[in-house]
């Protein structure tokens, strides 16, 4: 708080001393008071006034930087009426008691609406669960059945599992430290279970899959790095050309691994790129081709934040999309 | 062969597991009581065992330990759970391998050979097969016949193996390609025929020529 704001809040107490102050000199001009005596008067009652006004400025600074303190080293800020001592003033003692009812019923609703989220949360991992008794069962019927079914059906199920697996990912992604373990895994088995978890769309997409240097081992959640993988193979045979080929490549680059999915589909659109990642977003490509949600790769970048692994696209329109994911040096790792 | 014994309360899933390990030529064993598990599996002493974790009763994890301390026999977890803390969870109980469903038929046959080749119930796959009157020899990738012999590439020697795997029999482009990403082998409708025709040049310089017959619209016949 400036001095000029608490001046302007004081603004009409001022003025109404200072009417005062005129009425009573002209009072004590009329019955014969010496104009020397005024000035003295005056100039006393002025001073003892404004000494008044500083030591009330200096009080609120002080409080107010109090307050303040308390406010930054808070870490759940609608707890602040909590946590702070009681004002000694009535009317600011009352306007303080509403704040805090205010703040209490806040906490409650917060925490409602906390309980309620990780029940859903709960639910639904609960349900990807059970779902998936009944598509185990059905992939093993479908083994008994003659080639062109069994491939139509087998990639129908597919199909469903990535939409379910999307779901849990989702689910996930809202509290991930929940779920996430670090641990060293080889590149090729990331990419062997991508592929695996999604080969039947790229068979039926006419997919050639190259697969170059996979021996590097990296530190990081194998779950989520297959998840994230098996998304970009998605894109790759979903926005695929003519003849299309997914070469996954990687390099080591001093304690980092790089690891390059490059595909020669139609590629993304300059102007679109930066938005790529955005939630919901689906893009020219995505609305031609249908059945898109614009989840995908919102889900890889959030993840892929959460894991420290940096996630890059270049693309050009009509040669094909590189997606470079960079799984960091061990040491490096911000989370346990 | 060896007997694997199933143990998973989802009677759809049981039966075709047991039927899928049935003609995959091991001897399945599934349980269809609850109660008694480890004593159930000491009498019939499987080589290995497929074990779900949400079971009735006793949970997957403490009956693991349990099977431990009643018999030594590999356990592989086949679960819908795929939390990282059940995964390490199970394996510290001691199993072997962890797969969640729903899995793929492939990975499934993979990991549980992989098992019993670890522990050493499994027999050894052959490694020569012979069939109208080639010789090919697995692990060095060559194929032979009338005295003369050919080196294949990775790609060829899956192809023929499948090939001679089903001799005598049709089969399709669509399985051919199946069975070339079963082995890690992803490639696609084209690159299939190239190799095909590579193939074919090979088997033609040991004097087959035609040995690999195409049935149109149905696909290849050894």
């Amino acid at each position: 708080m400036t001095l000029r704001e608490f001046l302007s809040d004081r603004m009409g107490r001022i003025a109404l001393q200072l009417i005062c102050a005129g009425l009573a000199a002209l009072f004590l001009f009329a019955v014969g008071t010496q104009p020397g005596i005024l000035v003295i008067l005056f100039l006393v009652l002025f001073l003892v006034f404004a000494a008044a006004q500083i030591y009330d400025f200096c009080c609120q600074c002080s409080r107010l930087r109090e307050l303040e303190a308390i406010w930054d080293g808070l870490d759940q800020k609608y707890l602040f009426a909590e946590c702070v001592p009681p004002p000694k003033g009535v009317y600011e003692r009352r306007l303080f008691d509403l704040t805090r009812r205010a703040g209490r019923a806040m906490t409650g609703a917060v925490s409602d609406a906390e309980a309620s989220q990780r029940e859903y949360r709960e639910y639904v991992e609960r349900w990807v669960h059970e779902i998936k008794a009944p598509i185990t069962a059905a992939r093993l019927i479908c083994r008994g059945l003659d080639g062109d079914t069994r491939r139509k059906l087998t990639a129908e199920l597919a199909q469903i599992e990535a939409n379910i697996e999307r779901a849990l990912f989702y689910a996930r992604a809202e509290n991930p430290e929940q779920d996430c373990l670090f641990r060293q895994v080889n590149l090729g088995e990331i990419a062997f279970q991508a592929i695996e978890n999604h080969r039947s769309l790229l068979i039926q997409s006419g997919v050639r899959v190259e697969t170059e240097n996979l021996n590097d081992t990296v530190y990081t959640d194998e779950k989520w790095a297959v998840f994230i993988l098996g998304q970009l193979l998605q894109n790759a045979a979903r926005y695929r050309g003519d003849e299309p080929v997914v070469t996954l490549s990687a390099k080591p680059l001093g304690k980092q691994v790089r690891f390059i999915i490059q595909d020669n589909g139609i590629g993304i659109p300059a102007h679109e790129l930066p938005r790529v990642f955005d939630r919901g977003f689906t893009g020219s490509n995505g609305r031609s081709r249908g059945g898109s949600t614009g989840m995908g790769l919102y889900l890889c970048k959030k993840l892929a934040s959460f894991m420290d692994l940096g996630l890059h696209i270049v693309s050009r329109e009509g040669e094909g999309t590189a997606v470079t994911l960079t799984f960091p040096a061990r040491e490096n790792l911000t989370k346990p | 062969m060896a007997r694997i014994m199933i143990i998973e309360d989802d009677p759809d899933i049981r039966e075709e597991l047991t039927l899928l390990l049935e003609n995959e030529g091991y001897t399945p064993l599934s349980i269809e009581e609850f109660t008694d598990v480890p004593g159930q599996a000491a009498r019939e002493h499987p080589d290995l065992i497929l074990l779900d974790i949400g079971l009735p009763g006793k949970d997957g994890f403490s009956l693991c330990a349990a099977l431990r301390k009643a018999i030594s026999v590999p356990v592989i977890f086949v679960t819908s759970r795929d939390a990282g803390v059940d995964e390490v969870r199970a394996l510290s109980l001691g199993g072997d391998d962890y797969i969640t469903k729903p899995y793929s038929v492939p990975v499934l046959l993979a990991r549980i050979k992989a098992v019993l080749r670890r522990t050493g119930g499994g027999s050894e796959a052959a490694d020569v097969l012979e069939a109208c009157g080639l010789c090919l020899t697995l692990t060095k990738g060559v194929v032979s016949a009338n005295g003369k012999t050919a080196e294949l590439t990775r790609n060829e020697l899956q192809i023929l193996a499948c090939l001679m795997a089903h001799a005598g029999k049709i089969v399709s482009r669509g399985d051919l390609i199946d069975t070339l990403w079963d082995n890690q082998i992803y490639i696609d409708d084209n690159t299939l025929s190239v190799n095909m025709t590579r193939l074919r040049a090979k088997l033609a310089e040991l004097g087959l020529p035609d040995a690999v017959k195409t049935r149109r619209g149905m696909g290849y016949q050894l």
